[in-house]
Parts: C-alpha cells; sequence; structure tokens
C-alpha cells in the first residue's frame, strides 16, 4: 500500500514537472506580450519575460493612438466597434435563433421537418465557399464599410438554432399546458416560460458568440476599409504595417484586444465547455 | 375550428422562423448555389453584373493551374502533420489532466487559453517569436544549442512547418478539453479490473481508454481535418503564403485570386472544389458514425 501511494507521489511529481513546461509553453507568448506592453516602448526588440523598467504608459497611448490616415480614429475606437459588432450579432442570433428553435421544438406546422434539416444544412456549408457570392451580395446591398455588413449575415446560425431546438424539446409540455390555459398566446409561452427555462443554452450560446464575433478576420478584412468602422483584430494588423517597431504600443493593442475574450471566458467558461462537449457527443 | 387553428399555428410558427430562415436564404442558401453558378462565369468586382459565360473553363484552367496544385499540396502537407499531432497532443495532455491532483484547475486551464485568444493576436505574437533577426525569440532558443539564426518565416524548408507549431500551439488545448469530457465517461470499474489483472498504467491507456475514446478521437479527426482545410488567417498574416507559394494554402490562394487580383470566377471555380472537398470530409463521418453506432447496439 506504501508503494502504491509512493509511486503515486513519483508519476505526480514527474506529471508537474512535465506540465510545467508545457504551461510554460503556451503561456510565454502572452506573458511576454504583457511583458513587453509595460515595458518602456523603445523601439529595440527586447525578449525579457521580466520588465526592466515598469511604466503603464503604453496602454493610454495605445488606446488614444491615431492610426496613419485618419487621425480621428484610435485603437480605441476599434475597440469600441468590436464591441458593438459583438454585442449585436449576439443578442440578435441568441434571439433569432431562439424564435426559430420554439417553433421548431414546440409547434407542429407544415413544412417543420423541412425547415430543420435546412438549418441543419447550414453547418456543412463552410463560409469561405459562400464567401464570393456573400460580398456581392453585400456589395449589391449597399453595405461595404457598414456595421451592418458585420452584423446581419451572422445575425442567425443553424448551430444555434439546432441547440435551442434540443433545449426547448425537452421542456415537459405540462409547464407550457397550464399556461395556455389561463390563456397564453405564443408570444408570452416563448418569452416568459420557455427562455428562462433554458438558460444554460443561452449562456453556452452567448459565450460562444461573442468569441467567435470579438475573433472574426477573414469577413471584416473583405467589407471594412474604413478604419472608423474596423473591428480591433483587424485594426491591430494595420497598426502593424504602420507601426512595425513600436513593439510596447503593439503589445498594449494586443492585450487590450484580449482582455474581453479572457474576461468572458474565464466568467463563463463552465457554459463553454457545457456546451463544447454537447456538440462533441453528438458528433 | 381545428382547422383553423392548425392553420393559425402554422403561421405564428412561420413567423418565428422568419428572422432565422432570412438570414440562412440571403447570406447562405443564395451564396451556396450562387457559388456553383459563378464558377462557370468569368468577372471581377467591376464586372459581377455582367459576367461571362465560360463553361467549364474555370475548371480546365484549375487543372493546368500548377500553383493550385500546390495550393492542394500545401493544405495537405499542412493538415497531414497538423491533425495527428494536435489530437495526439490533445490526448496525451488529457490523460495526465483526468486524475486530481494539486495544481490540475491551473493547468488545464493554460493550456486552453491560447483557443480563446484571437488568431490574429497570436499571428502577430508569434511573428515576433519567429522574427529571423537572431535577437528573435526562438533564434536564442536555437542559439544557446550552437544553431545559426534561421528564417523560421522566411525560408521555404521551414515556414510551413513553423505555421504547424503555431496552429497546435494555439488549437491542441481545444482537442484536449474534448477528449477531458470523453473520458469522464468511462467507468473507473474498467480501470480497477484491469489493474487487479496486472495492466501496468501504459497498458491501460492502450487497452482501455484508447478504444473507448475512439468516437471522441473520431469526431475530432473530422472536425480537426475540416477546420486545417480551412486554414487562412495564420498564413496570411505570418508568410503571406510565401516564401514563393510554399504556404499558400487553398483558402489564401482563393483569397489571392478572387480579392486580390480580381479573378472572381476562378476563385469561384476554387470554392466549390474546397466545397466538394470538406463535403467528402462530412459525409465519411456520418457514414463511418452511423455504422459505429449500429455496432454498439
Amino acid at each position: 500500500m506504501l508503494t502504491k501511494k509512493k509511486a503515486r507521489t513519483i508519476r505526480i511529481t514527474v506529471k508537474t514537472v512535465i506540465l510545467s513546461g508545457v504551461a510554460i509553453i503556451t503561456l510565454l507568448p502572452l506573458l511576454w506580450t504583457i511583458s513587453t506592453s509595460v515595458s518602456p516602448d523603445t523601439g529595440i526588440e527586447t525578449y525579457s519575460l521580466i520588465p526592466e523598467q515598469f511604466t503603464t504608459e503604453n496602454y493610454p497611448l495605445a488606446w488614444n493612438y491615431p492610426t496613419l490616415f485618419d487621425s480621428n480614429v484610435t485603437l480605441g475606437t476599434m475597440f469600441l466597434n468590436s464591441l458593438f459588432v459583438a454585442a449585436a450579432v449576439t443578442i440578435l442570433s441568441l434571439l433569432f435563433d431562439s424564435m426559430a428553435g420554439f417553433a421548431l421544438a414546440r409547434k407542429r406546422f407544415l413544412g417543420r421537418n423541412v425547415l430543420f434539416w435546412a438549418a441543419l444544412s447550414t453547418l456543412m456549408i463552410p463560409f469561405y465557399v459562400v464567401v464570393i457570392p456573400l460580398y456581392l451580395i453585400v456589395l449589391r446591398m449597399g453595405l461595404i464599410n457598414t456595421y451592418t455588413s458585420l452584423i446581419i449575415p451572422f445575425a442567425a446560425s443553424g448551430f444555434g438554432v439546432f441547440m435551442f431546438r434540443q433545449a426547448f424539446f425537452g421542456i415537459p409540455l405540462e409547464l407550457e399546458e397550464a399556461a395556455r390555459i389561463d390563456g397564453a398566446g405564443d408570444v408570452y409561452v416563448y418569452s416568459r416560460i420557455m427562455l428562462p427555462l433554458v438558460k444554460p443554452t443561452i449562456a453556452t450560446m452567448m459565450i460562444f458568440k461573442v468569441l467567435w464575433s470579438w475573433n472574426m478576420f477573414f469577413w471584416p478584412l473583405l467589407v471594412i476599409q474604413d478604419y472608423s468602422k474596423m473591428p480591433i483584430n483587424l485594426g491591430l494588423t494595420v497598426f502593424r504595417g504602420h507601426h512595425v517597431t513600436r513593439w510596447g504600443l503593439l503589445s498594449a493593442g494586443m492585450i487590450i484586444a484580449t482582455i474581453p475574450v479572457i474576461i468572458v471566458f474565464l466568467v463563463m467558461q463552465k457554459w463553454y465547455i457545457q456546451g463544447l462537449t454537447a456538440g462533441a457527443v453528438k458528433g | 375550428m381545428t382547422g383553423n387553428k392548425k392553420w393559425r399555428d402554422t403561421l405564428i410558427s412561420y413567423i418565428f422562423c422568419a428572422p432565422a430562415y432570412t438570414v440562412f436564404t440571403l447570406f447562405i442558401f443564395v451564396p451556396i448555389i450562387w457559388a456553383f453558378v459563378l464558377s462557370f462565369y468569368d468577372f471581377s468586382i467591376l464586372t459581377y453584373l455582367t459576367p461571362d459565360f465560360v463553361g467549364l473553363r474555370n475548371y480546365i484552367r484549375m487543372v493546368n493551374d500548377s500553383y493550385f496544385w500546390e495550393a492542394l499540396f500545401n493544405t495537405f502537407h499542412f493538415s497531414a502533420i497538423y491533425v495527428p499531432v494536435s489530437i495526439l497532443a490533445g490526448f496525451v495532455f488529457a490523460i495526465m489532466l483526468n486524475e486530481r491532483f494539486p495544481g490540475r484547475n491551473f493547468f488545464r486551464l493554460a493550456i486552453f487559453i491560447p483557443v480563446v485568444v484571437s488568431m490574429v493576436v497570436a499571428s502577430i505574437v508569434w511573428l515576433m517569436i519567429l522574427s529571423p533577426s537572431s535577437a528573435g525569440f526562438a533564434n536564442r532558443i536555437v542559439g544557446s544549442f550552437g544553431i545559426d539564426p534561421q528564417g523560421w518565416l522566411t525560408q521555404s524548408n521551414l515556414a510551413m512547418n513553423s505555421i504547424i507549431l503555431v496552429m497546435v500551439w494555439k488549437n491542441f488545448g481545444f482537442n484536449m478539453l474534448i477528449y477531458l469530457s470523453g473520458l469522464q465517461s468511462i467507468p473507473d470499474e474498467f480501470y480497477q479490473a484491469a489493474e487487479l489483472d496486472g495492466a501496468s498504467r501504459f497498458q491501460r491507456i492502450i487497452k482501455i481508454t484508447l478504444p473507448l475514446v475512439r468516437p471522441t478521437t473520431f469526431f475530432l479527426l473530422v472536425t480537426t481535418t475540416i477546420n486545417a482545410f480551412q486554414i487562412f488567417t495564420p498564413i496570411y498574416l505570418m508568410t503571406g503564403g510565401g516564401p514563393g507559394y510554399s504556404t499558400t494554402t487553398i483558402v489564401n490562394y482563393l483569397y489571392m485570386k478572387g480579392f486580390q487580383e480580381f479573378e472572381m470566377g476562378y476563385a469561384s471555380a476554387i470554392s466549390v472544389i474546397l466545397f466538394g472537398i470538406l463535403l467528402l470530409f462530412t459525409l465519411i463521418q456520418k457514414r463511418i458514425s452511423k455504422s459505429s453506432d449500429e455496432a454498439i447496439v
């Protein structure tokens, strides 16, 4: 028994050493960015993980730093752009996905199966495959360089409809019937009875949408050339192109762009993991 | 009366579905059909209202386009290494982090953090780490082993491998997380029985864990491959597809043709081929997961 305990102690020690090494590799790029962001911006490459001189001045400088062509637009503007787009995508798609999911799960109507399969089929269509026609549609609608072009195409997702349908499907009929006897209509049943019962799904979809829309890059790269409308991730690449040696500022900008996703993840990681796992189990 | 209610229900249901399905129709269903149609035309952003019908010429051109084949080869090259390595790493660390011990949650978080960080930020940071200058992080590390500074992203023999490294760093935590949830479903009794039979830890992993997480492995294999075939951002930001065409993948080539050289008809044909490849993977998944379901039942 004692030897078994000893073996375990050795195993855990070895494991901890290996994992510490791996954790250094996975965290190092970020720790180094943080370190650079609080070091004076000398324009010289620095590679120390502990800043020799500590300063916070890069953060306000980066936030207020004007881009080359439009002095009214700063990285701060782009941060707010991202915030607005992420909020709009998240709110709209949670609303639209849950509405469709509600009808598909709780109502009987002609064409329900067709609509359900249609929602599932969108999962098999990769974004890059539709991107050229999508671009032409947005161009034709006169939406190039607008927030709308970053929001509307993603205002609903097959995955969201599917997740909400599954969640609503599991709610016992009695809860709905009691309200119906009292004369409640569909809007009431959907918004007051059903939605509060699927809070876990709402939380899961919320974190997926926020992370996804905050981090999207390819689509903004195509449709946004106007600096005042740029999301921060696209803005960072432009910023880097213009000031390749201003590492302190660039690092501060990257940390500013990363803080929201880290916070959202840390606060909601339970729901995030639940959502991922649900997807994997269904395969 | 009941007939009336039925129609009312149908109408209300369609109203509830209308917003989501308007989005799907306008931004997914119409575009996917249009992508096929456009692949038979020649046009640019300026001439998209009056495209020239060219029949199969875009596809014939693709067959004879050596850069397209190179992009296809690079995508396979990337996937062939990235997919198994990131899945294996995910599996190994899931095994290590399944058992309770002090610091477990910290290590899980540390490994998962790169997944949450945006690909843009990750690419810019790695661009600095892999800087070709002798002061660059990576070069100082190999320098301490007496190796000359390397152009990690500027030498054609290294560039793709550097991209693979960055992508494994970024995403193996995702695979770990999925494996961890798969491991939860294996009953402890299985291991206890094997332990009584004198099976070593390693034997238990090979003989019990590996077969039991096969559905998870299969799920990851398909989804990771599908994602790997759509790699764009890190290559766009770190190498621009170069040096030469040595890191140009299908989507990078599609972007180059469609949005830099404005040969959108040709780019549409490339996207149709990409769709075909990805659809093949999805169908294989459906096929095999169906047959494995039957096997279990």
